[in-house]
């Protein structure tokens, strides 16, 4: 029997939809949910309802989650990204994502990072991945482009891009991985 | 069931597809075990990355409104409207036609008359071309919506009249809404057109987070 308390048990707790569930999820990845908003939105007010919209979405869902998929702390973090993504989107701020995105160590000097290096990590692994991959995840990863946009705005083939961002997100994440041992959180 | 969507797990994660795409991905993999856990694992890339980015806590205002959400609801729903009646069907078909320009010019600049102008011809040429129509049932008081359709799924307008404020419309499928757009109101019509690639079977009408009308749509 899985600790009721932890990872696995709320996992299989909120796909069957369980209020404890949904309550405690929330409370336990209420930061990082409300940062992914906040960082993609740059707006107090749009990100709880970017975040608020993205839970009622999974709790209105018959089947909101699949313990299967694996990590629910990265599900609902995918889910408020790319519902932040798509708000945005729809509001056609791109350009607003863009500037305040490119001008993130300034721009978000309030707010409370754990350790300010480790914002640059990610910006640094980034760096040392092959340019043919670097470009088209930074305009995924920052501009919140779709892969169509990126393939033609890099006048390259849809399944290069594909490939090339998928391989680049792998790379990515294994050159951050320690970060991840040590967050200790699935 | 599609092909697999192993090779777009890295695109869902990164939110570098479209919300229909993210959909059509995401219902798959409902079905498919290997591209679940493709899923997963991208996420977990994505999440590792967007986990480093500057954090601040939550304002205890929005812990308020997602217990709000999960609070057991004394759900107060729409009375439900009698049957849908054929003649509003030609009601519909006349909003487009006719009614609809007179009331979207009424309140617009040149600039907005000229892109409702190229809008409106387009909805008659539609209209003009084989489509089907279906009603949303449950519509409040004396509203009534319905939706035509091309028959292959390549364009929906959706009309609501005596539309009192704007409602979301959500395309349903595998439990799950997608949220398409906003009908708000010029009048005392509402109305979106959503020009579309694929055939949904299932809209709804929503009132902020609550679905207060359905419609199904058939397809040949």
């Amino acid at each position: 029997m899985a600790d009721p308390g932890g990872h696995e048990a709320l996992a299989i707790a909120f796909a069957a939809r369980e209020r404890w569930a949904f309550a405690t999820a929330y409370r336990r990845y209420s930061a990082l949910l409300y940062s992914a908003a906040y960082n993609v939105l740059g707006n107090a007010e749009e990100a709880q309802d970017c975040v608020h919209d993205a839970i009622a979405k999974l709790w209105r869902a018959r089947k909101p989650f699949d313990a299967r998929r694996g990590s629910l702390r990265a599900f609902l973090m995918v889910c408020v990204r790319n519902a932040a993504i798509s708000r945005l989107r729809r509001h056609a701020n791109r350009r607003r994502l863009t500037e305040r995105l490119a001008a993130l160590p300034v721009e978000h000097g309030e707010l409370e990072s754990d350790d300010p290096i480790e914002r640059d990590r990610v910006r640094g692994a980034l760096a040392r991945l092959p340019a043919e991959q670097r470009t088209p995840l930074e305009l995924a990863f920052y501009e919140g482009k779709t892969h169509t946009e990126i393939a033609a705005e890099l006048a390259t083939p849809l399944g290069t891009i594909k490939s090339r961002i998928s391989h680049g997100l792998r790379r990515l994440a294994a050159a951050l991985a320690p970060d991840e041992v040590r967050s200790a959180e699935r | 069931m599609s092909g697999h969507v192993e090779d777009r797990a890295a695109l869902y994660a990164l939110g570098a597809l479209s919300e229909i795409e993210a959909a059509a991905v995401n219902a798959h993999a409902r079905g498919c075990l290997p591209c679940l856990r493709a899923l997963g694992a991208a996420e977990r890339e994505v999440a590792l990355a967007a986990s480093l980015q500057p954090r601040r806590e939550a304002p205890s205002a929005l812990e308020t409104r997602i217990d709000d959400l999960l609070a057991p609801p004394a759900r107060v729903w729409w009375p439900s409207a009698p049957a849908w009646r054929p003649q509003a069907f030609a009601l519909a078909a006349a909003l487009l036609l006719g009614l609809l320009p007179a009331a979207y010019f009424w309140d617009r600049s040149r600039a907005m008359q000229s892109a409702v102008v190229a809008q409106n011809a387009a909805m008659q040429r539609m209209i003009a071309a084989p489509h089907r129509m279906a009603s949303f049932d449950g519509m409040p008081g004396n509203a009534a919506a319905t939706v035509a359709y091309g028959r292959t799924g390549s364009w929906y307008v959706i009309v609501i009249k005596g539309a009192r404020r704007a409602m979301r419309v959500a395309w349903m499928h595998d439990g799950e809404q997608t949220m398409l757009g906003e009908a708000v109101p010029h009048g005392d019509v509402a109305m979106l057109y959503l020009p579309k690639s694929h055939r949904m079977d299932r809209l709804a009408l929503m009132d902020g987070d609550r679905v207060v009308a359905r419609a199904s749509l058939r397809y040949d």
